[in-house]
């Protein structure tokens, strides 16, 4: 009787509140103020850009004769629509291309990241676990690779592959799949493509890095010795050991790529070696206001300030992660 | 450690020879080149382009030799002419090259369009051929050929050498600025962690380095240009290095053309650009490394000596916490070439990443070839330099 009474007792003190990993992760990461108001602004202007035809007043090309540069607000008599941020020097809608342009710029990222991680991780993954010359190999090259200054490079790729429409065959299901997602057509959306294809192309590097070596440290742990032993394969401890306990560094290394990639895909649409100017993005619109910065200086913050802050907010989205996930990880 | 960089350098000419290689491939393959609107010109009625017109044009840019052999002609200037050994010549009818080749239009199917397609060649060309043609000395000896847009038929290495002077002001500048004052605010802000001072900073700092450099100097150029000049308050000039004609700021008085003033206006607002952006990355840096360093034993015992806190720092912590540093600084020698490519282009400034920008865009290959190759040699240099002074910075690095 008694004892029964004590094992209860026990059993009553002992139960506390359960909580799994990514309650904790949560809990931590709403802890870092900055980057909980950076999510949120995230995902506002994430819902914007998808419902971009919903919200746009205006198609991305459509032109308003005779109505350049029309001040905030002005309302298009035939149709009672409102140009909310003015029309640009060919008398298109402001505001409507730069919620088009968002969804552009951020899926471009957002690709981007899904691949190159999706890259790192592989290659990483492999080098780490397998070790001897195909290590060697691959991390020679990674290393080399980022000691070459990266911006010449993508400049020079880019110039050579957004000119030449054969030289690299794209599936059409590929250019289909993207054109809808863009609001592009098929042959617009090979740009976009492309530049998913360079910024993904050297951007896996780091990711690669950090993969193989958590692999490395994870290959001694006790865990790993014990599926082994029970006959698991390789594919599966790579797959069911490895890459799940490797993610943490891989996810904050995937928020500040996300910013990184926002801003290359605007510095080179800026410099002329990106998405070009039908197609609008953040970089190309902020290119083409240069242009008209004389006469109205403080055109050039519209399209400046969104990429500023997407690059800012997933810095500290990274940082905030960072802190939940693993306070002792320097990246 | 003897063999260790004798290793090095041997890794060094392989990675040098498969950067030229590649740089060389990747601008041959890209579209475009001196070519590009013959055909259209062809149609004119004025100026028929003949076939002859073409192979002369095709000869003059060495288009004509297969890639191979204007690879290596590039590379290190030969093959010249025949060999000649004791008087004979070999190899002389050598086939290296196609001076008519034979285009067949063919209609592609699936788009509708007509392609025109190499299928033969009329007229080869032979090894005797290259006799009295223009030869470089070769890339590797230092001869970038000649510019095929930008500057038409002159060096490329005059075209550099033009535009380097530009940018080694505006990078040398900005650089020793950056070090000046990124270094020391990254160790105060290290020491005095946690304040005020660290908590501003790091903010500041966090959003220096996510702040694209394109938005940064447009926005600088709208406030210290623009809005300014409008207001009719002092403003700064933007834009190119020296103003072409004189003008006068308002307080700060009449600037004549070229002259040191002006010249130190324009680089104002460059130098502001670049330096801010680089603070916020070496000071961060440092803070982060004096942080690591500030935790270690030997800081613990030199405090523990009694020293003062100052020399602790200045002696002990810093010392060693800027060691990693050598590589950030290492790595600014191919920056000081090849320039800031987006700052220059904002600022119209006339240096290196402006040239290199500029011929991507016009296809004058020969140019930016030049840039990347030497970029790239200078990477390498630098990654060799980099070791080297990381075992004399810190002793317990053995290399092998």
């Amino acid at each position: 009787m008694s004892v029964a009474q004590v094992a209860n007792l026990s059993a009553e003190a002992i139960s506390i509140e359960e909580r799994s990993p990514f309650q904790i992760v949560m809990m931590r990461f709403r802890r870092h103020r900055l980057a909980m108001v950076s999510l949120i602004l995230m995902i506002f202007i994430f819902t914007i850009t998808v419902f971009a035809p919903v919200i746009a007043p205006f198609q991305v090309q459509e032109l308003s004769v005779n109505k350049y540069f029309v001040a905030w607000g002005t309302v298009d008599e035939a149709t009672g629509r409102v140009h909310h941020m003015g029309t640009d020097h060919i008398g298109r809608d402001y505001f409507s291309r730069l919620i088009y342009a968002g969804r552009i710029s951020l899926t471009v990222a957002l690709i981007s990241v899904i691949i190159s991680e999706t890259i790192g991780i592989v290659i990483g993954a492999v080098s780490g676990f397998f070790g001897g010359w195909i290590d060697s190999v691959l991390m020679r090259f990674v290393e080399f690779m980022l000691t070459i200054p990266t911006l010449p490079l993508l400049l020079i790729i880019s110039a050579m592959l957004l000119r030449d429409e054969n030289l690299i065959p794209i599936p059409e299901s590929i250019l289909t799949f993207m054109g809808n997602l863009l609001l592009l057509t098929p042959r617009d959306a090979r740009s976009a493509v492309l530049i998913i294809l360079i910024l993904a192309g050297f951007g896996w590097l780091n990711a690669a890095q950090l993969m193989r070596g958590m692999v490395l440290s994870l290959r001694e742990q006790t865990f790993v010795e014990a599926s082994r032993s029970l006959g698991a394969s390789n594919f599966r401890i790579i797959t069911r050991d490895m890459i799940p306990n490797a993610m943490a560094p891989i996810i904050v290394d995937a928020s500040l790529g996300l910013a990184g990639y926002i801003v290359g895909e605007a510095a080179l649409a800026f410099l002329g070696f990106g998405i070009q100017d039908p197609i609008p993005t953040w970089g190309n619109m902020l290119a083409a206001s240069q242009q008209f910065m004389l006469d109205r200086p403080w055109l050039p913050l519209v399209p400046g300030l969104p990429i500023f802050i997407c690059s800012l907010a997933f810095n500290y989205i990274g940082d905030g992660l960072r802190d939940a996930l693993d306070p002792r990880l320097k990246l | 450690m003897t063999a260790f960089f004798i290793r090095r350098i041997f890794q060094m000419i392989i990675v040098v020879l498969v950067s030229a290689i590649a740089s060389y491939a990747l601008l041959n393959l890209a579209p475009g080149g001196p070519l590009a609107g013959l055909r259209q010109q062809q149609q004119n009625a004025r100026f028929q382009i003949n076939e002859d017109d073409i192979a002369r044009i095709r000869a003059y840019f060495e288009l004509d030799l297969y890639l191979p052999y204007r690879f290596t002609r590039w590379l290190i200037g030969v093959p010249r002419g025949p060999i000649v050994i004791g008087g004979q010549e070999y190899f002389s009818d050598l086939t290296i090259g196609c001076r008519k080749p034979i285009e067949t239009e063919t209609l592609n199917q699936k788009t509708g369009e007509y392609e025109s397609r190499i299928t033969g060649c009329k007229e080869y060309v032979q090894l005797k051929d290259l006799e009295g043609r223009r030869t470089s000395r070769g890339i590797l000896l230092g001869d970038f050929g000649l510019s095929w847009r930008i500057l038409r038929d002159r060096p490329v290495s005059d075209l550099l050498l033009s535009r380097l002077p530009k940018t080694l002001q505006l990078i040398g500048l900005s650089t020793l600025l950056s070090l000046l004052i990124g270094i020391p605010l990254g160790v105060y802000s290290a020491v005095k962690q946690y304040s005020r001072f660290d908590y501003i900073f790091t903010t500041l700092a966090f959003m220096g380095s996510a702040m694209p450099t394109f938005f940064f100097g447009i926005v600088m150029i709208i406030l210290f240009s623009l809005v300014p000049k409008e207001a009719g308050l002092p403003y700064i000039p933007a834009g190119l290095s020296e103003s072409v004609r004189d003008y006068t700021i308002p307080i700060i008085g009449a600037v004549e053309a070229g002259s040191f003033k002006d010249r130190f206006l324009h680089i104002l607002l460059p130098a502001a650009v670049l330096t801010i952006v680089n603070i916020s990355l070496y000071s961060r840096f440092v803070r982060a490394s004096m942080l690591e360093v500030m935790r270690q034993d030997y800081v613990r015992t030199a405090r523990a000596k009694g020293l003062t806190e100052r020399i602790v720092i200045l002696k002990h912590a810093l010392r060693n916490a800027l060691i990693p540093f050598i590589t950030i600084v290492v790595f600014t020698l191919p920056g000081l070439f090849s320039g800031a490519i987006i700052t220059e282009s904002i600022f119209a400034w006339p240096g290196m990443g402006r040239l290199y920008l500029l011929a991507l865009g016009d296809y004058d290959y020969p140019v930016a070839m030049s840039i990347f190759f030497i970029l790239a040699v200078l990477t390498v240099i630098a990654t060799l330099l980099r070791d080297f002074l990381y075992t004399l910075a810190d002793p317990r690095i053995r290399l092998s």
